[in-house]
């Protein structure tokens, strides 16, 4: 794969040499699909400051937002593919999308120059906090014992939690009855006050209120623990195999964009990642960044080949016995 | 005590240099997008972001929640002399104060808007310090049931807000809430009447719709009949409100600050139903109700203090309980993350100094944005004297830049123009666009609430009833409207006192 | 909206067939909600208690119709304020000015988007002197570009087709 990267790269520099030279000349826009301030924004603004450094020109922010993401991803698909317009795709746009919207206008595999993997948040199954079960397991008994009359909060269709909690769902095989929100926030405000049971959802949106004892931790669905949350175990320690899922945000650039240019930007990223000051940030959300085997775009072409083929058979059994 | 020792903390963060100059760089920034149609504190926020890496968190987070605030005063100018909403907040604003100027009592009303903000962030700041921790407990009552039942009471406020006929009122609540249905389908992510247009998977945005219907139908309006607004144009007032004028509003304003400091306590963004209860309590209350809608200085008293404490109070939920809400507050969230500053219960105990730092500073905030705007008045007031045929050509272009800009859509711009000349024929064909700006905020979450609810409670409506806080909200609602449809008791009882 | 200022609108007597004020708002009502119906009419509708995705558009749509009938049946009854002629001049400018700064923002930028919606919509009144207005458009473009593009530091693109 490497070889064939190379060669690519080869070949463009060979056909356009002006432009590996000279890129970037003007500032690059980083299309972030999400409103302002939310998960995937967070990183990509943590991302773009020494991304910027490292490439002379300023990486500018544009939030479009809309239809879980694919409304900002669908428009930087189609935008020249000169490399001054890239894409903060994470893993509900490049991983969920085909089987949550049967119109998706870009295919996450085939339209798209990946950048490489920025960073990923775990996931982590929450619960109320007079929840009666005390560990993962107890909350898998519990939860199949109940079946439809346990409350399942998620965050609106399409959004992480939404996808986490259905696999979640179909891997310990229960079925609840779904409570939908607009956002965690108002989905987290009613778990507070014991009004709905469990959810899943990104690390970073968690770890106050479970800090706090606010709601109940059962596990992170990642290979090792956080240490944000030190005591927390894994789902594989905690008994659960197979459900390790993690919101990854990556960087993609538009479809032909010349592999000179992909190199570079991948080179500033992979930089980026590695910068003190961002690491520690990245650090405080309880982000996790990819390790050397996860980065670049071949890493990241494989892993949305993979999420997509992970995704569509459980989202698209969820979604018809939904309708 | 305890609250004093934690306010010489605050005041003593708060009072440094730097916090000193990031408060008021954060006032400056916040009244200046919140004067411009559209931008809003959202966007705003969003690009300082990076600018703030390298401050200490409490530093930037005093800047960002001055932005915040800032706007909230900035918003209400555009709101009285242009007619602009920048936010649902300040549709009420632009009833009796768009009027006000167009009696060429512009000084008046933003002088009084920006005095009565000014009492009711103070009232409001103190509150949080004092009483936030409690009021947190009293929050975690409203579930989905009880937040339907806020909603409910809020409708019932919606026909008070007309000036003509209740019945074209109740309508275009109706066309409101059904405007607020179109987008993605809360449940099974079914998109409903989006005419297969991607931008409306989400719904309609408040602001292309609140600037088409209010700003720009109002332009083609004015362009109609040049007469009345070169008369309006002559007759530029006095710049501050009088006496008379300050004692009058003074009642307003207390009663403002207190409804819209405790609907800003709840998380489900219940500051949002604050300037509509406070103008409709105005109303109902005042001898002469029909002074309403023609530029009455209480209608903008009362619901600019509600609109300001309760913006502050918004920040208790976040400050105590980690759930923000509304979109600047999400925003807030993301910057203490970025700052590694982890929102949740536990700020308050863990990062005392950021805590009561930032009350603190809401406080000297307010003060500051006193000084900052009241000067400003004179300067506005004379912007109303640029010749119309350069004013709307202007106005059109910053509202244009402002839609723009909210999500870099073009899409949002033509339906800003799509809802203009809706607007526009609204109002040709004599209905208000407040109600349906009302019904159209209350019904995105009144749907949600409603369906949360039924599907926790299984289907069953008894809900709403059984559960004690909702049922007193739906007794209140019931009343309300019996006493909006009797409208002649109100009369024979103002004459009884009279005698 | 009261404006005390114009002269009182013409009046219709009960039972004309002029087009009344309310007769109008009524129908538009009605058509508004027979719009609505038609695009929520595949949508399920669900039950009272287990509500689908069509429930509540299909229920407010009716009452909304109903409405809009009533409201014209009432004012055919009554009788009511004769509509005026809508201002064609200004609804032309005034949305082609909108239509105009989409068209260009994206391909062209800031700077001919500007000048070009602005100078457009100028000519919705007949007070418009045009070469005030071409000086007014570029130089109040070039305040925006260094307000929302410099100071607010907002994506804009200003000249976006070098």
């Amino acid at each position: 794969m490497k070889k064939i990267v190379l060669a690519a790269a080869f070949a463009a520099l060979a056909a356009a040499p002006a432009l590996a030279q000279t890129y970037p000349t003007k500032p690059i826009t980083m299309i972030v699909p999400f409103a302002a301030g939310g998960p995937t924004d967070i990183i990509a603004r943590i991302v773009a400051e020494p991304m910027s450094r490292t490439l002379g020109q300023t990486v500018i922010i544009e939030n479009v937002a809309g239809a879980g993401g694919t409304t900002g991803i669908t428009r930087g698909a189609g935008a020249a593919a000169d490399g001054y317009t890239l894409m903060m795709g994470h893993m509900g746009t490049h991983g969920a999308a085909p089987a949550l919207y049967p119109n998706l206008k870009y295919n996450p595999a085939t339209d798209f120059a990946p950048v490489g993997v920025a960073a990923g948040t775990p996931i982590i199954i929450v619960g109320k906090k007079d929840h009666p079960a005390n560990n993962l397991k107890e909350f898998i008994d519990w939860a199949k014992k109940q079946g439809d009359k346990s409350n399942h909060a998620h965050a609106g269709v399409g959004s992480v939690s939404h996808s986490t909690g259905i696999l979640l769902n179909s891997i310990i095989g229960t079925k609840p009855t779904f409570i939908p929100y607009t956002g965690t926030g108002p989905a987290l405000n009613d778990m507070m006050s014991g009004q709905v049971d469990y959810m899943t959802d990104q690390i970073v949106n968690l770890v106050g209120q479970i800090n706090a004892g606010t709601v109940k931790a059962f596990a992170i669905a990642t290979p090792a623990r956080s240490p944000a949350l030190p005591n927390l175990p894994t789902t594989r320690e905690a008994g659960l195999d197979g459900y390790e899922v993690s919101a990854w945000n990556a960087v993609f650039a538009p479809k032909g964009t010349p592999a000179d240019v992909v190199a570079k930007l991948e080179a500033a990223l992979n930089a980026a990642i590695d910068d003190a000051g961002a690491k520690k940030r990245l650090d405080d959300l309880g982000a996790v960044a990819p390790a050397g085997a996860e980065r670049g775009s071949a890493a990241l072409q494989k892993l949305v080949e993979s999420e997509v083929a992970r995704w569509t058979p459980v989202l698209k059994a969820a979604m018809a016995a939904s309708k | 005590m305890d609250l004093m020792n934690n306010l010489a903390l605050g005041f003593g963060v708060a009072f440094t240099v730097q916090n000193l100059f990031l408060c008021f760089i954060g006032c400056m920034i916040g009244t200046l997008v919140g004067v411009l149609p559209g931008v809003g504190p959202v966007a705003t926020i969003a690009m300082l972001l990076p600018i703030t890496f390298g401050l200490d968190p409490t530093g930037a987070l005093i800047m960002l929640a001055g932005i915040y605030y800032g706007a909230q005063y900035g918003g209400s100018t555009t709101a009285i002399l242009v007619n602009i909403p920048g936010e649902a907040t300040s549709v009420v604003t632009t009833l009796d104060g768009h009027q006000m100027a167009k009696q060429g009592r512009a000084g008046a009303a933003l002088g009084i808007a920006a005095l009565g903000s000014f009492f009711a962030g103070c009232v409001a700041t103190v509150f949080i310090a004092a009483m936030g921790k409690p009021l947190t407990k009293l929050a975690q009552l409203f579930g989905p049931a009880e937040y339907f039942s806020l909603m409910v009471m809020g409708l019932v406020f919606s026909t008070v807000l007309a000036r003509g006929s209740i019945f074209k009122a109740l309508l275009m609540v109706f066309l409101g809430l059904l405007l607020a249905t179109v987008g993605t389908d809360l449940e099974t992510g079914q998109e409903r009447m989006t005419l297969g247009i991607q931008q409306l998977s989400d719904g309609v945005d408040f602001a292309p719709l609140a600037m088409g219907i209010f700003g720009f139908a109002e332009i083609i309006r004015n362009l109609e009949s040049p007469e009345a607004r070169d008369v309006v144009r002559g007759k530029i007032g006095k710049l501050m409100p009088s006496w008379a004028e300050i004692k009058q509003s003074t009642p307003p304003v207390l009663r403002g600050t207190f409804i819209g400091g405790l609907l800003g306590i709840l998380p489900g963004n219940g500051a949002v139903l604050g300037p509509f209860a406070s103008y409709t309590i105005e109303k109902k209350i005042a001898k002469d109700s029909s002074r309403f809608g023609k530029g009455a200085i209480e209608g903008v008293a009362g619901p600019e203090a509600a609109n300001n404490a309760g913006a502050q109070t918004a920040f208790i939920p976040l400050l105590t309980l980690g759930i923000p809400p509304n979109a600047v507050m999400a925003l807030m969230v993301g910057a203490m993350t970025i700052h590694g500053i982890i929102p949740g219960p536990q700020v308050m105990t863990k990062n005392p100094d950021l805590f009561w730092g930032m009350i603190a500073s809401m406080w000297i905030g307010n003060a500051m944005l006193v000084i900052i705007n009241l000067p400003l008045v004179g300067m506005w007031v004379k912007l109303l004297k640029v010749p119309y045929r350069l004013m709307f050509p202007a106005i059109l272009i910053f509202c244009c830049i402002g839609i723009y800009s909210i999500n870099n859509s073009v899409e949002d711009v033509y339906f800003t123009g799509f809802f203009a000349l809706v607007g526009y024929v609204l109002i040709k064909l004599g209905f208000e666009p407040a109600p349906m700006l009302l019904g159209f905020v209350l019904g995105k979450l009144m749907e949600e609430k409603l369906r949360q609810a039924l599907i926790l409670s299984r289907g069953s409506f008894m809900t709403f009833v059984e559960r004690p806080v909702s049922g007193v909200l739906l007794a209140i609602a019931v009343i309300m409207l019996v006493v909006a449809l009797l409208p002649s008791i109100n009369k024979k009882r103002d004459a009884v006192f009279q005698e | 909206m009261t404006d005390t200022d114009t002269p009182a609108p013409e009046r219709s007597s009960a039972g004309s067939y002029r087009l009344t004020e309310d007769i109008a708002a009524g129908l538009f009502l009605f058509f508004v909600s027979a719009f609505f119906i038609w695009k929520a009419w595949e949508l399920p509708l669900g039950s009272l208690r287990a509500m689908g995705p069509g429930m509540l558009p299909m229920s407010i749509s009716v009452i909304l119709g109903v409405g809009g009938f009533l409201l014209a049946l009432s004012a055919f009854v009554k009788g009511g304020n004769i509509i005026t002629m809508p201002h064609v001049r200004g609804l032309f400018f005034i949305l082609g000015g909108i239509v105009l700064f989409g068209l260009c923002i994206r391909s062209l930028g800031l700077v001919v988007a500007g000048p070009v919606s602005m100078i457009f919509a100028s000519f919705a009144t007949n007070e418009v002197r045009p070469t005030e207005a071409v000086i007014f458009a570029c130089a109040m473009t070039a305040f925006c570009i260094i307000l929302f593009k410099y100071a607010l530091g907002l994506p804009i693109p200003v000249v976006a087709f070098i």
